[in-house]
């Protein structure tokens, strides 16, 4: 093909203007190549984490709606008493009501916690969380965790504000230890993700009713119990009334803070990882509901409030969705079953999903903005230099279509040229990209998460959090905080900073090749329009009869 | 069956106010030399882009080979049927005379072989040097450049070839033997040479002379 040939010499004897050419190009292969190899690996790193997050949703009350719609009924006359009603109004679901919504076709499982605290009995001694007397085995960040916590009267007497987990109108005393019953393996998250595990023995059955619990190696050495020994633990509000239970099994955690839907807000010794005791569902469910059966209740005279002495328990539900789609079609779907607007259906998972991504979001969309202005200007320079030089190449136009070449042979030439020194431009580029893309993504991506990090922390400070894991009224000043919502505890303002993504591996694959590619003929296209109009419209004896 | 033949041929550069050509009538056969004369500004480079298909008449026609001229590919008839010598040449002057010889022989689409050789002989009968031949166009002088147009017109074997004043940088020696060399083709190869000249030496050893005599518009606006 001789057109290939003409274009070939035509490049050669014209160096100067096409290394200027590809001196462009290469600049615009090279940040495109940056860009979109970001572009991709925040995709890839967005559709991996998404694949491999199982979500799970709790249903809770809506503090807000309800805050507001109090609002709203009251008016501007003295709401607050009604808003307070309100406010105490709300209960958290019952289990059964919670397994109802676990109907919905869109859940994939459905597991739950109930969760109670109770106070060490007989010889058995919780670990001091304000000494530091504790310190003496396992967990170095459980050490550290009690070093930070500040020093709070242990076991505060009761009153309103004595447990804030407690719930609405609780009275009772919050007890030296944090009990959970669990459904399913599952809904021990903390073993689940690897922060727990157990040292010694055997974990509870998850259906058993039996008198079985798991405690932390700490309390195990600081108690001198071994597995198979029994301990003793009581109703805070009575201490008469006891439950001896069998330690099967001892656990270490590494976690610093207690699981969700324990405490969020204040520090005692049952905040203590070290001071949390597990069995299953049926187990404590069996203590609690003997305890109920046991309680003396009365009228308080003055607020009308029922007082009991039952162990006060808090039970919580876990939905698992195999996909964020399920997860938003079960949202509709509950309201659909008839869950009412005070309660709000949350995932905690997805928003540290989504708060893992926001560097990286924000880094994908800086460099698509960065792309887009590149491809712009590299398109308009192209262009203006393309009109520049056909000028000049008219005269060639002219002798070529007047010794019987085809214009659109000659508009072919032209753009085989650009497309020649734009391909080999595109292909050095490319290269440069390929070798450089992956340490300025991880470059750019630590810088956005260290501007994001400090954007949280400055929030934090302005809202009179301290950043870490102080309690920040998220809550929306509700005046006895509930039962401490179990979910976000990385997200909003109070919450544990988020763990962002902060490694990519943006190195380059297929598909940015691709994309370049399709760059580079879209440029070549483009900046060579000017070519082929101007080709296209002459006539060659109007050139011609022009120079002479 | 004459290869080219002018109707009734009429052009003008400026839709018909002006006539540059009008009411030519004309037939052109194989095996002959033609000689175009006339003073400057008659119409003779006119003529030669019409023939050579650079453009269309105005009013009436040209035939090639019976076929209205205005109605074929005329850059095929450009490349393959007629070789053209520009008054001011036209070769690329940044290639070399012997690229600018291969390039019309490559756009021909004639697949000749070995058409480096034949370009460089053709060259060296034009009397340009190897060396020269392997020059670039822009530092050849104006003779010299000629010579590389002449070789360029007879590259692919067309039927027809139009020379505008193909001597006129030569001097006597050379002129002849281009001479020569035309009238050959039209002889030995049956070409059809149609030369735009006004040397009287030129115009008498041609077979035919065409003269042009410079029009004045018909609708009289010119002064
Ligand atoms: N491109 C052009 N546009 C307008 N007028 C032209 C053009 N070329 C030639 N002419 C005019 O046409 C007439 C014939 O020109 P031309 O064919 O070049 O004459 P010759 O070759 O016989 O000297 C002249 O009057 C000239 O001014
Ligand atoms: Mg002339």
């Amino acid at each position: 093909m001789y057109i290939l040939k003409n274009a070939w010499k035509s490049i050669s004897r014209s160096k100067g203007r096409n290394i200027l050419i590809g001196i462009i190009v290469v600049v615009i292969a090279l940040s495109s190549c940056i860009a979109l190899c970001i572009r991709r690996a925040a995709d890839r790193a967005r559709e991996e984490s998404l694949a491999s997050l199982q979500i799970t949703a709790q249903i809770s009350v809506d503090r807000q709606a309800m805050m507001e719609n109090a609002r709203d009924q009251a008016g501007d006359s003295g709401g607050h008493d009604q808003m307070r009603e309100a406010m105490q109004g709300a209960d958290e679901l019952s289990l059964e009501e919670l397994q109802t919504y676990a109907q919905s076709e869109y859940a994939e499982d459905f597991y739950y916690t109930i969760s109670s605290s109770m106070n060490a009995g007989g010889d058995l001694e919780a670990i001091d969380t304000s000494g530091s007397s504790s310190s003496t085995s396992s967990g170095e960040e459980t050490t550290e965790s009690s070093q930070d916590v500040p020093e709070l009267p242990e076991g505060m007497e009761g009153g309103m504000g004595g447990g804030r987990q407690q719930p609405p109108g609780g009275m009772g005393t919050e007890g030296d230890f944090t009990v959970t019953g669990y459904s399913a393996y599952e809904a021990m998250t903390g073993f689940m993700d690897g922060d727990s595990q157990l040292t010694d023995g055997s974990v509870f059955e998850a259906d058993t009713s039996e008198m079985v619990c798991i405690i932390n190696e700490e309390l195990a050495v600081l108690n001198g119990i071994n597995v198979g020994d029994s301990i003793t633990l009581t109703n805070p509000n009575d201490e008469e009334e006891t439950y001896a239970l069998e330690v099967i099994g001892l656990y270490t955690t590494t976690s610093t803070q207690t699981f969700q839907g324990g405490p969020m807000m204040g520090f005692s010794t049952a905040t203590d990882p070290a001071n949390q005791i597990y069995m299953s569902y049926n187990t404590l469910k069996s203590i609690v509901d003997q305890s109920e059966a046991n309680a003396e209740t009365e009228t308080d005279s003055e607020t009308g409030m029922e007082l009991t002495t039952a162990l006060r328990s808090q039970t919580s539900g876990t939905y698992v969705f195999s996909d964020v789609e399920s997860y938003e079609a079960f949202q509709e779907d509950v309201r659909d079953m008839g869950l009412s607007e005070e309660y709000t259906v949350s995932s905690s998972d997805l928003n540290a999903y989504e708060q893992s991504l926001v560097p990286l979001e924000n880094l994908s969309t800086f460099s698509t903005y960065f792309f887009l202005v590149v491809l712009a200007i590299g398109g308009i320079i192209l262009v203006v230099f393309n009109i520049f030089n056909i000028r000049e190449r008219k005269y060639e136009v002219g002798v070529l279509t007047a010794i019987g070449m085809k214009k659109g042979k000659v508009a072919i030439q032209f753009i085989l040229e650009l497309f020649m020194v734009t391909f080999i431009a595109l292909i050095i580029g490319t290269a440069a990209g390929a070798v450089s893309s992956a340490p300025i993504a991880n470059q750019l991506l630590s810088a956005q998460v260290t501007s994001q990090q400090s954007q949280v922390q400055q929030q934090m400070e302005n809202f009179g959090g301290r950043g870490g894991q102080g309690g920040a009224p998220q809550d929306g000043g509700a005046p006895d905080g509930g039962e401490g919502v179990p979910e976000e505890p990385e997200g909003g303002f109070g919450g544990q900073m988020a763990s962002y993504i902060s490694d990519i591996n943006a190195s380059i694959d297929l598909t940015v090749v691709v994309e370049l590619i399709g760059i580079g003929v879209l440029l070549t296209l483009v900046s060579s329009c000017a070519a082929v109009v101007f080709i296209l419209r002459y006539e060659p004896l109007k050139i011609l009869a022009n120079r002479s | 069956m004459s290869i080219l033949k002018l109707e009734n041929l009429g052009y003008s550069y400026d839709r018909q106010k002006t006539m540059v050509l009008e009411g030519l009538n004309y037939e052109f056969e194989k095996g002959t030399v033609y000689a175009i004369v006339g003073k400057s500004g008659a119409g003779k480079t006119t003529l030669l882009s019409l023939l050579s298909g650079l453009t269309t008449a105005t009013t009436g026609k040209i035939l090639f080979e019976d076929k209205d001229l205005s109605k074929i590919d005329r850059y095929r008839f450009r490349s393959r049927d007629v070789g053209v010598v520009f008054q001011s040449f036209n070769l690329l002057p940044h290639m070399t005379a012997l690229e600018n010889v291969v390039l019309s022989m490559d756009i021909s689409g004639k697949g000749q072989r070995n058409k480096k050789e034949a370009a460089m002989e053709l060259l060296i009968k034009v009397g340009l040097t190897e060396e020269k031949a392997n020059r670039r166009v822009l530092k050849l002088s104006g003779g010299e450049q000629q010579r590389v147009a002449i070789a360029r017109a007879l590259s692919y074997h067309p039927d027809i070839i139009l020379a505008d004043e193909p001597t006129g940088n030569l001097d006597m020696g050379t002129q002849d033997e281009i001479i020569g060399i035309f009238k050959r083709l039209a002889s030995e190869e049956d070409k059809c040479v149609i030369i735009v000249t006004h040397s009287p030496v030129v115009a008498e050893s041609a077979d035919a002379v065409l003269e042009l005599a410079p029009l004045r518009s018909p609708s009289k606006s010119a002064s």
